[in-house]
């Protein structure tokens, strides 16, 4: 039998906190706005979000994502739903880090605040990087595209392999739009232009990352309560060293989430639970319906 | 091309209009032709690609996402009537509806 029947599944950042809050509980909503009052003092952030300047607003909203994973993440928990596994797509990591107890969730939002030094970096250099989303098109589709329109990996590349239908780009903004429009003219159901300015998942944010990545390896780190899978390479993680390692080389890699959710499936994990409070995790990884099922707080 | 009967294409229209209802938990009731999937249900591109791999299951047809994609290019899905009549074509006209 299986030791791994129950997988949690945690978001990226990207979803706009009024969009999280929609299907809240009453009490998820308060602790939400307490845990997020709290937060947002000690950061000196608005909660007003259109009150703080631009790189404080982002930072506020992915916050804003984070603080509702945890909120989400101690429903299930109360509800006695514990994992016996868990993912996190992107700044997931930084999310099931904190909520497996791995670091203290004030250490997480920490390591959210410092990806301004990276936008800092990216706006003094004038370079103009970006990233996307293509529905309908798996890597290897993309992949083919990008060989076949002679685009450079260095320009862009799959920066996440989600699914067999949903692959996110990354790199320079001129040649993610340029995919983009070759994606949607080859049949693409439609692509998304994130416009954020960065190219997370590339190797080239790495030369603007090595504030972030320092303070990531700077905090402490222990075992987390129950394994995490890692979305680079399929390992399952234990210790509190390779989640430090996770975090390091976080934004810096592309993910291979389709290969990582596999990996759960061959496992024998048959209950996904979609730690994102608006269900989006659920929705881009595919879960297999013969091999699993997927759930949303608002159903358990 | 599949020929499609009246019974077929009533068939297709409840299997699109319960699939949306349960994926954006609206009442069946309150979703009409003209309803914009995405405004008014609040759906995304990610649950019609399920719509249509559902479609391909139950009708077993081999589709390929690119084919739609190249006709949504000339046929925006923005009402409910336009889903109904692109799974439609689908049914009958497979991977040749790009060719409409």
């Amino acid at each position: 039998m299986s030791t791994f029947r129950r997988a949690f599944l945690f978001n990226g950042i990207g979803t706009k906190p009024e969009k999280l809050i929609q299907a809240m509980t009453p009490l998820m909503l308060q602790k939400y706005l307490d845990y997020r009052h709290d937060e947002f003092k000690r950061l000196h952030l608005s909660e007003e979000l259109s009150e703080n300047c631009p790189m404080d607003r982002l930072a506020a909203e992915w916050l804003s994502s984070l603080i509702s994973d945890r909120v989400v993440y101690e429903y299930y928990i109360e509800k006695g739903i514990f994992p016996d596994i868990g993912m996190g797509h992107s700044s997931g990591i930084v999310s099931i880090s904190a909520c497996f107890g791995a670091i203290s969730h004030e250490f997480a939002h920490e390591i959210i605040m410092m990806n301004r030094s990276t936008m800092r970096s990216l706006r003094d250099s004038g370079e103009n990087q970006d990233m996307g989303t293509i529905i309908g098109m798996g890597i290897d589709e993309v992949n083919e595209l990008i060989e076949e329109k002679h685009f450079s990996p260095d320009d862009v590349m799959v920066g996440s392999a989600n699914s067999r239908i949903c692959t996110m780009i990354s790199g320079k903004r001129d040649s993610v739009i340029q995919l983009l429009d070759a994606a949607q003219e080859a049949g693409a159901i439609k692509v998304i232009p994130f416009n954020i300015g960065l190219a997370y998942h590339h190797p080239m944010i790495a030369k603007h990352s090595d504030e972030y990545v320092s303070f990531c390896e700077s905090g402490e780190y222990k075992a987390p309560e129950y394994p995490v899978m890692s979305i680079f390479d399929g390992r399952i993680m234990t210790d509190g060293n390779d989640l430090r390692k996770e975090n390091c080389i976080n934004i810096l890699n592309p993910i291979r989430w389709d290969l990582a959710v596999k990996k759960l499936e061959d496992l024998g994990v048959t209950e996904f639970y979609d730690v994102s409070a608006n269900g989006a995790v659920g929705k881009f990884s595919r879960i297999n319906k013969r091999k699993g099922r997927i759930y949303t707080f608002d159903e358990v | 091309m599949r020929e499609i009967t009246e019974e077929i294409r009533q068939e297709i229209l409840d299997m699109v209009f319960d699939y949306y209802a349960d994926e954006c938990e609206v009442d069946r009731d309150e979703i009409t032709m003209d309803s914009n999937p995405q405004e008014d249900l609040g759906s995304d591109s990610l649950m019609f690609v399920e719509l249509i791999e559902m479609t391909a299951e139950k009708y077993d047809l081999d589709i390929k996402l690119q084919s739609i994609g190249k006709y949504m290019l000339k046929t925006p899905m923005d009402t409910m009537k336009a889903v109904v009549d692109m799974i439609c074509k689908i049914y009958q006209y497979g991977n040749d509806i790009v060719n409409l």
